[in-house]
């Protein structure tokens, strides 16, 4: 049969053309399928991974090391040790990309206006700036130049609400590890933009002054890292929990349930949107190509008639069905390469920004579409056009031929 | 002679709704190696489906249908393709030539099922398309050919693979008594040079003087079954 390709081939093409409104329309349909399947996966892939990005390139990282208890009570009572030699080389390992410790406890910030309760996270802003996005996110001011820094930088929605400014001094007040009231007075540094709640919720201070001021020595509430390849993360998680029995060790899922469930449910919608495509686009193409067969039950008589075996009848529809799809999977696939291509920095959303913040979006969505999954998309569409055109084919083969030349 | 094509008690039955309509009525009828028949008939008397059920187009009712001494009734459809592959080439009333192709391509197409070499191929292609008088057409798309010369693209695409046996349903039926005329003096010209056995359903009052054996057919029967003189052959 193969050796027949070098007929079929060139034969398939030119009965294509026979009808080149009805082949241009099909290309036409197959060609927009494709492209809004492409756009709608590289658009969808961006909403999810946006979300995801956001979340964690903000604190939570790819996953975290606590105290036992700490989760449900992030008070300073729930601290834990400073990584011992195990727990580090685990941390160290090649597959982590980098991690870091935090002080992130309960707090009051005060400025001569207004009180508000806050999370006073104090960080190393060196490791935190392989960690974190949020160092970039500093709009006003500067970012704290290190752990010792005397600085404290805050959301910009939470400095207009405590109507204080760069310059200005806030007072800090945190539950210390002896159980007193500690206190401290700390100039404001910068301002960062990041969202609502976080840009209400979170206030960064030097690790180092954080530690002092609540009386933690070495001590830290978390333990933040990230990994170089995320397949990998399960195995080490495991490692780690091996390193450090006594800690709770839990991947981002876990700690950002509502994050993760957008995502799972993100890919279970688009399975299910890409399997509806899928079935109207097969549909279509089975009813063309059965209308293209019926047209052509005499000729098919007659290629039987020449000496044509049923097999290569079938072969035959079925390669004009191939080529046929073929071509229209190629031009769906450039018009949405072409389409996003000016998007390739990011897609900003403008008006729209602040009900992507509340979704935990960032504002500027990055479309995604990996060759790989490009080719997955274009593949399933040719092979499912093909699969529509085997009945079709099989009709066209089965009719005897002095029945079929009667027609 | 010896026999090519043999029918026997060979019977087709077609259902329309719930009635039975016969269309061969127990055929005998050998056909020897050679042998340049006509068939001839009124419409409706079971020529075509005689020839369909001979080359293998359609399946007999009841009886059987031998081809070179073997038995087609067990044949499958692949196995029936195979058949008319390599012993059988048809000339149909309608020309039905692939319109995608050249008159070259479409006498090179049986060639290139054949599994033929792309030179023998080519030159046979060219070679029987001289022969029946359109060289120089041979680059022509079926569109752009006369009927007559559309039928004979059909002709040489029948004789190209150099069948044992040509069965020819009313093959001059579309042409004009110029092109009938030359078409016949052709076929019978291939007879000769060649050995092929013709067997010519026709109404063509013309094609049954030039044969050497004239069938007749009334109601799926065979009424007539005559050889000619050697004087009007």
């Amino acid at each position: 049969m193969i050796r027949l390709l070098p007929l079929l081939v060139p034969l398939g093409w030119r009965n294509l053309w026979r009808n080149p409104r009805r082949t241009l329309i099909t290309l036409v349909v197959v060609a927009v399928g494709t492209w809004s399947v492409l756009i709608f996966v590289a658009l969808f892939n961006a909403l999810t991974t946006g979300s995801r990005d956001t979340t964690l390139r903000f604190l939570t990282g790819h996953g975290q090391l606590h105290a036992p208890g700490y989760l449900d009570d992030p008070s300073v009572s729930h601290s834990m040790q400073a990584p011992g030699p195990a727990l580090r080389r685990a941390l160290d390992a090649p597959q982590i990309a980098a991690w870091t410790g935090r002080v992130r406890v309960p707090a009051i910030i005060q400025s001569e206006y207004r009180t508000r309760s806050v999370t006073l996270v104090g960080v190393d802003p060196q490791k935190e700036r392989t960690l974190s996005d949020l160092p970039k996110e500093v709009i006003a001011g500067r970012y704290l130049a290190g752990a010792g820094d005397p600085g404290v930088v805050m959301g910009r929605d939470l400095a207009e609400r405590l109507k204080t400014r760069i310059g200005k001094r806030v007072i800090v007040l945190a539950q210390a590890a002896d159980g007193h009231l500690a206190e401290s007075g700390l100039p404001l540094v910068g301002l960062y933009a990041a969202g609502k709640p976080a840009e209400d919720e979170f206030l960064f201070v030097g690790l180092d002054g954080a530690q002092s001021m609540l009386g933690l020595g070495e001590r830290l509430s978390e333990i933040s890292f990230a990994v170089r390849d995320e397949r990998s993360l399960d195995t080490l998680v495991a490692e780690l929990r091996r390193a450090a029995p006594g800690l709770d060790v839990q991947p981002w899922m876990e700690l950002a349930p509502l994050v993760y469930t957008i995502e799972t449910f993100g890919r279970y919608y688009t399975a299910v949107w890409l399997l509806i495509m899928f079935t109207l686009m097969a549909i279509g193409l089975v009813n063309t190509q059965l209308m293209a067969v019926f047209e052509r039950q005499r000729e098919f008589g007659l290629l039987q008639a020449l000496g044509m075996r049923p097999r290569a009848i079938v072969l035959q529809v079925l390669l004009e069905s191939a080529l046929l799809v073929g071509v229209g999977v190629l031009g769906g696939a450039a018009l949405a390469v072409a389409t996003l291509a000016p998007f390739h920095h990011g897609l900003d959303l403008g008006l729209l920004a602040a009900g992507a913040e509340m979704m935990g979006e960032s504002r500027i969505l990055h479309p995604q579409l990996n060759a790989l999954e490009g080719l997955l998309y274009g593949v399933i569409i040719w092979l499912l056009a093909v699969g529509a055109a085997l009945w079709p084919a099989l009709n066209a083969a089965s009719a005897r031929p002095a029945a079929a030349m009667s027609r | 002679m010896t026999a090519i094509i043999e029918c026997r008690r060979v019977e087709r039955t077609y259902t329309q709704g719930a009635v039975a309509v016969p269309a061969l009525r127990g055929i005998d009828l050998t056909i020897g190696r050679g042998d340049f028949a006509t068939l001839a008939g009124p419409s409706g008397s079971g020529k075509t489906t005689l020839l369909s059920v001979i080359g293998g187009l359609d399946r007999p009712t009841a009886g059987e249908i031998l081809i070179e001494g073997a038995s087609i009734a067990a044949m499958d459809g692949a196995q029936l393709a195979e058949l008319r592959l390599r012993k059988i080439g048809f000339v149909f009333q309608s020309y039905s030539l692939i319109p995608v192709l050249s008159a070259l391509e479409n006498v090179e197409f049986i060639l290139r099922l054949l599994g033929l070499p792309r030179a023998v191929r080519l030159a046979r292609a060219r070679e029987t398309l001289h022969e029946v008088g359109l060289a120089g057409l041979e680059d022509r798309r079926p569109a752009r050919l006369s009927g007559g010369q559309q039928q004979r693209v059909a002709v040489a695409r029948a004789l190209a693979p150099r069948p044992a046996i040509v069965l020819a349903d009313e093959p001059t039926a579309n042409l004009d008594s110029g092109n009938a005329g030359e078409l016949i003096a052709l076929m019978q010209q291939l007879n000769a040079a060649s050995g092929t056995t013709f067997l010519i359903a026709t109404h063509d009052a013309r094609v049954i003087a030039r044969s050497r054996r004239h069938i007749e057919m009334t109601d799926g029967r065979i009424t007539l079954d005559e050889r000619a003189s050697p004087q009007a052959a």
